[in-house]
This record gives C-alpha cells, structure tokens and sequence, in this order.
C-alpha cells in the first residue's frame, strides 16, 4: 500500500500541494480529479520523483521513502503512463519496452534480437497487444502506442516483486472511443495484478472505471469516497465548489457593451483542436472560452494571434482577413498575452523599455534610428500608469516579478494601440495580489473599448471577468452564456458543457 | 573637480588593456595594414547576434575579389560596385534558403559557400587574376593610398565599425537583431518581421565581406579564388573571443572589435615570428574552443549537437 501523508509542496507563488493524504491500496483503482491547477500533476510528479514534497512523507507498506527519480520510482514498483506519449517513435516496439534495460539481452557485447523478440511478444501479450515487437512505433497507431506504454510501465514496475502501482495521466485525451473502451477493458483486468491510478477530466470514464476517488481542489483533497456513491453531478459540485468573490474581480466595473464587432471567427477549423468555431466578439467585451485542455482554446488563441494556420475558416477584422502571420495580427490591432510568459511575452534578457516598444518601435524613431530619449520617456510614462515595479526602464525583464512581467507584456500590447487582446492564462503563477492588478487592468481595457478574449486556469477566473463565455469541448464549441453581473452562470453549468 | 577626475582615473584603470590593445594594434596596422579580418568580423556579428552562423564569409570575399580583379578593366569603378552587390546578394541568398526552406544557417551558409567558392574558382579559371597597376590607381585608389599620414585601409576599418555600431546601438534593424537572437518566439509575437531581418543580416555579413575581398583585390593588385581561404576561423573567433554568445541576442560590436584586435595583434606576431599562415590555423581553433568554453558553463548544457 502506497501512502502520502499530509504532503505539502510548494512553488514560488503557490501552493502547489496543501496538506494532502491518499492512499492506494493494493488492487485497487484510484480516480483523481480536480479543475486545472488543483494539484494532480504535482501530485503524480512526486509519486515518479520529479519533485521532492516540502513536508509531509510518501510511504510503501508503512515505511517512509524517498523517490529520487523516476527509475528510482519504477524500482520501488511505481510507473508512470505519460499524458504525453514517451515512446520513441523511431525505435521498434522491442525497444522501447526495454529501453535502459538492453544489458538482460547482451550476449558477447551483441544485442540479442531473438532473446528480445520473445521477451517482447510476453510483454505484449499482458495488455492484449497483437503486433511485430520489431514494428517501428512511429507505425502504431495511438492507441496502440499507449499499450506500449502501458506494457513497459507494467513491466518496469513489477520487478520489485510486490504490487505495483501505474500511473494513468490523462490516458484517454488522444485516444479515438474505441481504444479507450479497449484501454478500460485491459485496466480492469489487470487490476489484479496491479494498482492504479487515473487522471482525468472526463468525469464519467472516471467514475466507471474507479473504486474509489479523490477530489482535489486548490492543492487539497476536498472528498474521497467510494465510486459507487458519487454521481458526475456530485463532482462537479465539489471540482469547482466555492463561492463566488463579485468583488475580486471588479464586477462593479463591468458595464454592458454595445454590439460593434471588433473580431469574428467564422467556421475555424483546425487539425483535431478546432471544428467549425464560429463566434464574434465586440468592442469593449471581455469574452470568456472555457474548456478543459484539449478542448481546442489554447489552438483558438493562437490562431487570433496569428500564429497558427487555420485548416478551414477565418478570422475576420473589421473587413480585413487576418493571414497566418503574427506580424499581420499586430498590424491589425490584435495583441498576444501568452501563457508562456518569458518564451513568447518577452525578451527576458532587455529592458523593460525595448521589451515596451517592441511590437511598435517604428513610433519611437524616425528613419530607422531609435529615439532613445523618448523610448525612455515613454516607458517611465507606463511604468507609472501600470505601477510596474521596476529600478527603471533600462533594467532588465528578467529581475522583475512574474506580475510586473505580466504588466510589462499588457502596457507592451497598450502602447502598440492594440484594439483586440488575446489573453491566455494571463494570471498563470501569479500571487493573489498581482492577480488583483492584472484584473483591474482588463477592465480598463475593456472600458477602453478594447476587445478581450480571455482564457484562464479556472472557472471562477472565466466567470467572474467575462461578459461572455464560450464553453469548448473536442474543438467544437458547444455553448455561448450570457455572463451579465449578477446573472452569472454557476460553475457547474459550465462545466456540464465541457465534459 | 576631483571627483571627476577621481571616476575618470578609475575608468582609464578600467580600460588601459583595452587602449593598450588598440594602440598596438594601430601600430602593426601602419607597418602592415591587414583590413580583411575586421571588417568581416565586424559584419558577421549580426549573424552571431541572431544565434546563427555564416561559414560562407571567406567564399565571398574570394569571390568579390574575383569579380572586381575581372571586370575592372571594363567597367572601372563600377566593378567594385558589381562585386558589392553580389556579396549582398549571396548572403539574401542564404538568408532566403534559411527563411523560406527553413534550413539552419550552419547548413544554408555552408552550402551556399561552397557555390560561392565554385563560382569563383570557375569564373577565373582558377587562377588568380591580375590587376595592372595602372587600373588599379585609376579606379581602386582608394583602397592603396593614405589621407594625413592614415592608410586608407585603417580610415575604411574606421569606418566600418562607426558604421556597424551605429547599426546595432541605434536602429530598428539592430534592435530587432538583438530581440530575434535573444527571444525569438517573443519577436514573432510581437510582430516582428523575423524572416526579412534575417536575410538582411546574412546580407549585411556578406556584404562587408565582400568589401573585403574588394580592398583585398585592391591591395594585392589581385583577386583570386583562394585569397580569404584562412579566414573563416579567425573572423569566427573574433567574434567569440570578443564575448558574443553563440547562442545569440547578447553581444555587440564593441565586443567584436576587441576579439578582432586580438585575433590580429596573434596573427601578426605569430607571422613575425616565423608561423606559417597554415599553422597559424591551429592556433585560432586553439582559440576558438578556449574562447567558447571560457565563455559559457557548458557542463549545464545537456545536449550538445
């Protein structure tokens, strides 16, 4: 039985993990569920020691250990199946299921193939597998690949002789219906050799699957109880749970908008992420997309950005046709406010000035050469306006905080006269009190006139900001609610949409 | 003011390497001016900037050699011209196939090199082509004389630098170097055009290295195909030694001047000693990998390829 005990861990601004207890008993199938951000993927890194827990202990049979690294946590019968494939897809199945192992089939310092091959062929045969173990795994299908995965978890895992424990992390999000009623098949027929434990947003294959569940939100277990008793409706109500702050996040100052189109995507499509969107956002609207990973917001955000081609569809501008180019967004007026804070939203390495004027350095000089003086005049001005806490405008992006990095990125989009905001995960590892800022700035904009399309690590983000909020699902948008203040939709409804 | 005095002792303190590096430098210079090695060095810090490389520099400056030694009885002056904007348009080139066929740049100049030194061995015939002194006065003068006891070479030197520092310091297209090569998924957001400022970089690089070529020519009473052969090292290590990163977005010409004095003041002193120019090869990959690995902790690094 494996145990944690009152684990507590924490990142610069968060408190990833607050005082968690789970157990997993032998033979059993565990589900875990929680909104993003809740603390299931730290959880599942400290169980493949990824990261060490701040406090509390993870304990096997009773006795506290430390897990150093993911081979370490294989060998203490602990395996993980990665929501991002890990298999190599250039090696042959034989391979990968083997892989740091190869020395079991060393005879005279030459790999033997035939002593792999069967090795291989019993390996597969545990997760029900038909295939070649010399088949390159570039020319397995998904599914298939993930019962690779699945074998050599299972595999690495049972060496030490005692129960192990598989990790599932998000297993079904790339897998087609019918390999994940194949993938739930071989899960409860494996049960009794093994336990598990499954991640996922999809409330229902969690509840068929599992024998008991854990709920987590904001780094806490909220409820663990037997599946049998829990309904999808019951979990919903407990994922996101909370009451609403009208006041954290500025309902007084959302005012109607009047109904001037400022963007529109019409029929986007695009690979697997997005299916026939088609939405319109007005001028001085916050518009909400809410959806679970996967659902295809993240691929819609880019697409505004222009940094994604669209398959089928358009985005539209006014009476301009955004082309897949940044630079032809920026020149339409539409501004990027990535997740990726220090790889797309600066320049870590310059000042706070250049990193300013970036998108619209041709305002700041005159034939090509920069006007130094009033680059930095400029830059005090919205220094002083976003109360950026910075030295001075020559100092560099890297040393600010994540919030006055985040302020830096909005005044960038504020000074390039951006017209149209994408904001992705705009709050992402910020603390309470920088949230609160960047909340206050996107009702300026949006009093501004500006156009914002907003999407975020939770719900109550999405809700409490927006005018509008458009619940994504597999890439298809399913609902468009109304968010007026004071007729908000509940939490629950929204997420009734999303999975 | 004592106090100005007091920070402008400390600064003199700061710099006297540095000052004593150029007025050696200045001093070899006159004896025996060398202007190839800057002004290559000088351009192809663009291209270190932005995080990429140019190992086509030598080809061109041969090339442009080739070119202006060829066509200078005909068309005078022009010829220098003509063999200018064939450098600027070989390095387009490259940047086009890096842009557009999304090839890395040690690959794209690589290849790109070597059409631009086939070109110049088959358009000579492979040998080197004469200039008569008299051509060579009338239209490529002023890459031979001096003005108030200044070699022209040292005053071109000069003014490449000024030229290439006002560049990178003061101007949209330098500030754009700087962003592309230290964040350039950031620039693309931004809205930068990353791909045309690519190529104008690997143009720019190119086109000093032609300039090279061309006061090369010009002093040698020359051109030939292999004239820059030994150059690349050196130009590369210039750069490196001078302190711009590899990996791009942090540097400058200041920088490069600095590694570009040093790599001359070797050069010439290994030369008085009686090193061979092939051997001296040794010593600039010596320098080179010392340079980088002084450089930068690489034992972070985990993948090197």
């Amino acid at each position: 039985m494996l145990t944690l005990k009152n684990v507590t861990k924490r990142f610069p601004g968060v408190l990833a993990l607050d005082d968690v207890t789970i157990e997993i008993r032998p033979n059993e199938i565990v589900g875990l569920i929680g909104e993003n951000g809740a603390g299931k993927s730290t959880l599942m890194k400290l169980l493949t020691g990824a990261y060490r827990q701040d406090t509390g202990e993870i304990m096997l049979n009773g006795q506290p250990m430390v897990i150093r690294n993911p081979r370490d946590a294989t060998s203490k019968g602990i395996a993980m199946v990665y929501q991002e494939q890990s298999i190599l897809p250039n090696l042959t199945v034989a391979e990968n299921l083997f892989l740091g192992r190869e020395e079991d089939f060393v005879t005279f310092g030459r790999l033997n193939w035939t002593k792999l091959k069967h090795a291989a062929k019993k390996e597969l045969a545990t997760v029900r597998l038909d295939v070649d173990p010399l088949t390159l795994c570039e020319d397995l299908s998904f599914g298939q690949r993930q019962m690779v995965e699945l074998a050599r978890a299972l595999s690495l895992a049972s060496r030490t002789g005692g129960t192990p424990i598989i990790l599932l992390d998000e297993p079904t999000s790339v897998l087609e219906a019918a390999e994940i009623e194949i993938l739930f098949r071989l899960v409860g027929e494996l049960k009794s050799r093994a336990s598990f434990v499954f991640v996922s947003h999809r409330l229902d294959e969690l509840l068929s699957l599992s024998d008991r569940v854990y709920v987590m939100k904001d780094g806490k277990v909220v409820a663990e109880m037997p599946a049998a008793k829990a309904s999808v409706a019951k979990l919903h109500e407990l994922m996101v749970g909370r009451s609403m702050h009208g006041e954290y996040y500025r309902e007084n100052l959302q005012k109607p908008c009047r109904k001037e189109v400022a963007l529109s995507v019409n029929h986007a499509s695009l690979g697997h992420a997005l299916n026939d969107v088609s939405f319109e956002v007005y001028n001085g609207e916050v518009f909400g997309v809410a959806g679970v990973v996967g659902s295809g917001r993240e691929e819609l955000c880019r697409v505004i950005a222009g940094l994604e081609k669209l398959d089928a569809g358009e985005v539209t501008v006014g009476t301009a046709r955004l082309k897949p180019q940044a630079n032809h967004a920026v020149a339409l007026g539409i501004g990027y406010v990535p997740r990726e804070r220090k790889v797309e939203g600066l320049v870590t390495q310059m000042s706070v000035a250049q990193n300013l004027t970036l998108p619209r350095l041709g305002a700041v000089s005159r034939a090509g050469v920069v006007r130094k003086a009033s680059e930095r005049l400029i830059a005090t001005e919205w220094i002083d306006r976003l109360h950026i806490k910075t030295p001075g405008p020559d100092a560099s992006c890297r040393n600010l905080s994540g919030g006055n990095q985040q302020k830096v990125v909005l005044a960038k989009w504020r000074f390039a006269g951006s017209r149209i905001l994408v904001l992705d995960h705009p709050t992402r590892g910020l603390d309470v009190g920088a949230k609160e800022e960047v909340y206050q700035l996107i009702r300026e904009l949006s009093a501004e006139g500006v156009a914002v399309v907003l999407t975020g690590d939770t719900l109550e983000e999405i809700l409490g900001l927006s005018h509008r909020v458009m619940v994504m699902r597999d890439g298809r948008a399913q609902a468009i609610l109304p968010c007026a203040v004071g007729h908000k939709p509940s939490q629950v409804e929204i997420v009734e949409h999303m999975v | 003011m004592p106090h100005l005095n007091a920070t402008l002792k400390a600064k003199l303190g700061d710099n006297a390497p540095f000052i004593a590096l150029i007025a050696l430098y200045l001093l070899i210079e006159i004896a025996q001016p060398s202007f190839l090695a800057p002004s290559t060095q000088l351009g192809s810090t663009f291209v270190v900037l932005l995080g990429s490389i140019d190992l086509s520099l030598q080809a061109v400056a041969s090339l442009s050699s080739v070119i202006v030694a060829m066509l200078l009885p005909r068309y005078g002056a022009m010829a220098a011209v003509i063999a200018l904007a064939a450098s600027f348009g070989v390095g387009l080139l490259s940047g086009v196939i890096q842009t557009v066929l999304r090839i890395p740049s040690f690959i794209a100049t690589l290849a790109v090199g070597g059409i631009a030194s086939a070109a110049a061995l088959t358009l000579s015939g492979t040998r080197s082509i004469g200039i008569s002194d008299e051509t060579r006065n009338a239209s490529l003068g002023w890459t031979t004389g001096s003005s108030f006891g200044v070699p022209h070479e040292i005053l071109l030197g000069v003014a490449v630098f000024a030229f290439c520092l006002f560049l990178h310091r003061s101007t949209v297209f330098g500030r754009h170097v700087d962003a592309i090569g230290a964040g350039e998924p950031a620039a693309i957001a931004s809205g930068l055009r990353v791909s045309g400022t690519k190529c104008l970089v690997f143009a720019t690089s190119s086109f000093f290295a032609g300039l090279a070529g061309v006061v090369m020519a010009g002093r040698l009473g020359s051109g030939s195909p292999t004239l820059a052969d030994q150059f690349l090292l050196p130009a590369i290590a210039a750069v490196i030694v001078g302190g711009t990163a590899l990996t791009g977005g942090s540097g400058g010409i200041g920088r490069t001047l600095v590694g570009a004095l040093l790599v001359s003041v070797a050069r010439v002193g290994m030369t008085f000693v009686g090193i061979s120019v092939f051997a001296q090869q040794i010593v600039f990959g010596v320098i080179l990998i010392v340079a980088v690995t002084v450089a930068f902790d690489r034992s972070k690094v985990l993948i090197i390829k």
